[in-house]
């Protein structure tokens, strides 16, 4: 019981990861430095398009976390049978894309030391303030769960304390993917946007996507020996997966139908995602995802080199997505009269008309963006391979 | 208790830009910044008209911050950085506070009357110009028109109205009755911009 419990040694890879991780984090800080000294204007963002890759992989790993944490507390809320003792890297997993999403907030903002401010003068009724306070509760949340599964193990918490913290990081869990919806959804002024569906389908996104995160770590772990696991695990796990990828593309077709069929405003926006800029990012997350649940329903299919397949090619579908969904958003402005612009006004201002402007997809990153986004990325890694060597995440002995 | 409005006759207004400029000028805005600009219905490119000769039709639709009586913009604000001013009805903005999270400009609808300052502002000139005690303007914050709040609080009007050849635009208080913009909005039909948004304008533009 004990020796099982004690932090994994991890080999020389780990420790070269972890270097690495840790390298890319601190050029990803001094690129973040560069963009608060030089300014926001080294980046693709301009006043119509005010939000670009660092929003959308706040919403990518926001969805990210929560398959951890919701695979992980469903079975023991429920009273169910666990999936194979996963549950602590799976919370883990969660845990550290939480940091990577607030993280994305915080490089996203133009004045990021009035930080503060957001807890002294808080304006209750904005989704923005609704999402921070979320986050920040399922994150504290989403520890107290890791430390009372291990404490449970130890015997030191009770298995019904334990159930109703799983409980709470259920509920919570949703709610933190509704009110991300929220930020974007309760906003009439982007039809894209604009659908009560917001809500449901961004907890279905990140079923996806976290289900599939979990399914590639486990894979990895058990092929380097970390954990052991029985196969019938990943089978559910995989056929879990192939249902919330069904469920997304179900929600994906009733929002369609729902803008497009009246044949109004909502039609060009059903458009420009089919046929328009970003079809590219729309096909690729509906075949992916597609794919992605045909793996995981075939039983034959269901090898694990094809699972990770599957999983990939479910993130990286709900990736797709979410470039969609903020760059479609600012795809089709509101008042598209022609007017004097400068640099300040649209990524592609120099094409020198609206129309121009908006011919491809109005937002790219830069390089710059990009460089920030991967020091987050490696942050959230570096978090996650020391937890991997130093806590106690392996599974019990049964 | 007020609550201030502008009103824009279309059929006087002829894009001269005029206004853009002493908006420009009188807030000392930064290179690249417009808190108002003349947009052209129909055409292609800013002044061209529409249609073919000899039926060719040209209109302008000058747009800036419409003040809102139902703000899109206040509601999401995490820090109340923009808020409607009580006294005025007047959409204000705090550039001390505002964090620059951009929240503000993905909600409002009218397409690019909120800017951010994506860098240091920089100026054509060595020194400010306008009004002495307009706010200081700062970088990675939102910003955008205040009905020229720094002069109508000391019983001016805005710079545009003052400034317009045409005579075109018209500000005052949209809850008396014997105001000229009262006056203008209940003797002539006028449009709301992106009325069906339930923003409720205190913007009207004379048709
Ligand atoms: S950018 Fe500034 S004014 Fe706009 S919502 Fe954020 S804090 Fe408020």
């Amino acid at each position: 019981m004990t020796t099982s419990n004690a932090p994994a040694k991890g080999g020389k890879a780990l420790n070269i990861a972890i270097i690495v991780a840790a390298v890319l984090t601190v050029a990803g800080i001094a690129l973040w430095a560069v963009q608060l000294t030089g300014g926001m204007v080294q980046t693709g963002m301009r006043n119509l398009d005010s939000w670009g890759l660092y929003i959308t992989m706040f919403m990518f790993f926001v969805g990210l976390s929560a398959g951890g944490l919701i695979i992980s507390s469903i079975p023991r809320a429920f009273g169910l049978e666990g999936i194979g003792g996963i549950s602590k890297v799976a919370v883990w997993t969660s845990i550290c894309a939480t940091v990577v999403a607030i993280g994305f907030v915080v490089v996203d903002m133009g004045q990021p030391f009035r930080v503060w401010e957001l807890f002294v003068y808080s304006n209750l009724s904005s989704p923005l303030m609704w999402d921070i306070i979320v986050l920040m509760t399922y994150l504290i949340l989403s520890c107290v769960y890791l430390w009372a599964t291990l404490r449970a193990e130890a015997g030191k918490v009770s298995q019904l304390a334990l159930r109703v913290i799983s409980v709470i990081a259920l509920v919570c869990a949703v709610m933190v993917h509704t009110v991300t919806a929220w930020i974007f959804g309760l906003q009439a002024s982007h039809e894209l946007w604009h659908t009560a569906l917001l809500g449901p389908w961004f907890v279905s996104s990140a079923l996806v996507c976290g289900t599939a995160l979990v399914i590639v770590v486990v894979i990895a772990l058990r092929k380097v020996g970390y954990l052991e696991l029985d196969q019938r695990h990943l089978v559910k796990l995989a056929k879990m997966l192939g249902a919330f990828c069904m469920v997304d593309l179900y929600f994906f077709g009733c929002d369609l139908l729902t803008a497009g069929f009246p044949g109004g405003t909502g039609a060009e926006v059903v458009e420009m995602l089919v046929f328009g800029p970003l079809a590219p990012f729309f096909w690729t997350e509906i075949v992916g995802t597609a794919l992605a649940a045909a793996i995981c329903f075939v039983p034959a299919a269901r090898k694990n080199g094809m699972l990770v397949i599957a999983s990939v090619l479910a993130i990286v579908a709900i990736l797709c997505k979410r470039v969609q969904l903020l760059v479609g958003g600012f795809q089709i402005p509101n008042v598209d009269m022609p007017f004097a612009m400068t640099q300040y006004t649209v990524t592609n201002w120099q094409a020198g008309s609206m129309a121009a402007a908006y011919e491809g997809m109005v937002y790219w990153p830069t390089m710059l963006e990009v460089g920030v986004v991967v020091g987050i990325i490696a942050l959230g890694a570096l978090l996650l391979l020391v937890g991997i060597k130093k806590l106690p995440l392996k599974p019990a002995e049964k | 208790m007020a609550r201030y409005g502008m009103t824009i006759d279309t059929k006087r207004c002829v894009g001269c830009n005029a206004c853009t400029v002493a908006c420009k000028i009188n807030n000392n805005l930064p290179n690249g910044i417009m808190w108002t600009r003349v947009l052209t219905e129909g055409g292609d490119a800013p002044d061209t008209p529409a249609g073919v000769f000899p039926n060719g039709k040209m209109r302008y639709v000058t747009l800036s911050c419409q003040h809102c009586e139902n703000p899109a913009c206040t509601k999401v604000c995490p820090v109340g950085a923009t808020y409607k001013d009580p006294e005025t009805g007047v959409v204000r903005q705090d550039y001390d506070k505002c964090i620059g999270c951009r929240m503000c400009m993905a909600a409002c609808p009218y397409t690019g009357v909120r800017s951010f300052n994506w860098e240091e502002p920089a100026y054509a000139l060595e020194y400010a110009v306008g009004d002495a005690d307009a706010p200081e303007h700062q970088k990675h914050v939102v910003e955008k028109c205040t009905f020229c709040y720094q002069r109508t609080s000391q019983g001016k009007t805005p710079a545009c109205m003052d400034l317009c050849p045409a005579r075109a635009r018209n500000w005052g208080d949209l809850d008396d009755p014997s105001s000229k913009v009262s006056e203008l909005i209940a003797s002539r039909s006028y449009q709301q911009l992106l009325a069906d948004e339930g923003t409720r304008p205190s913007v009207y533009y004379l048709v």
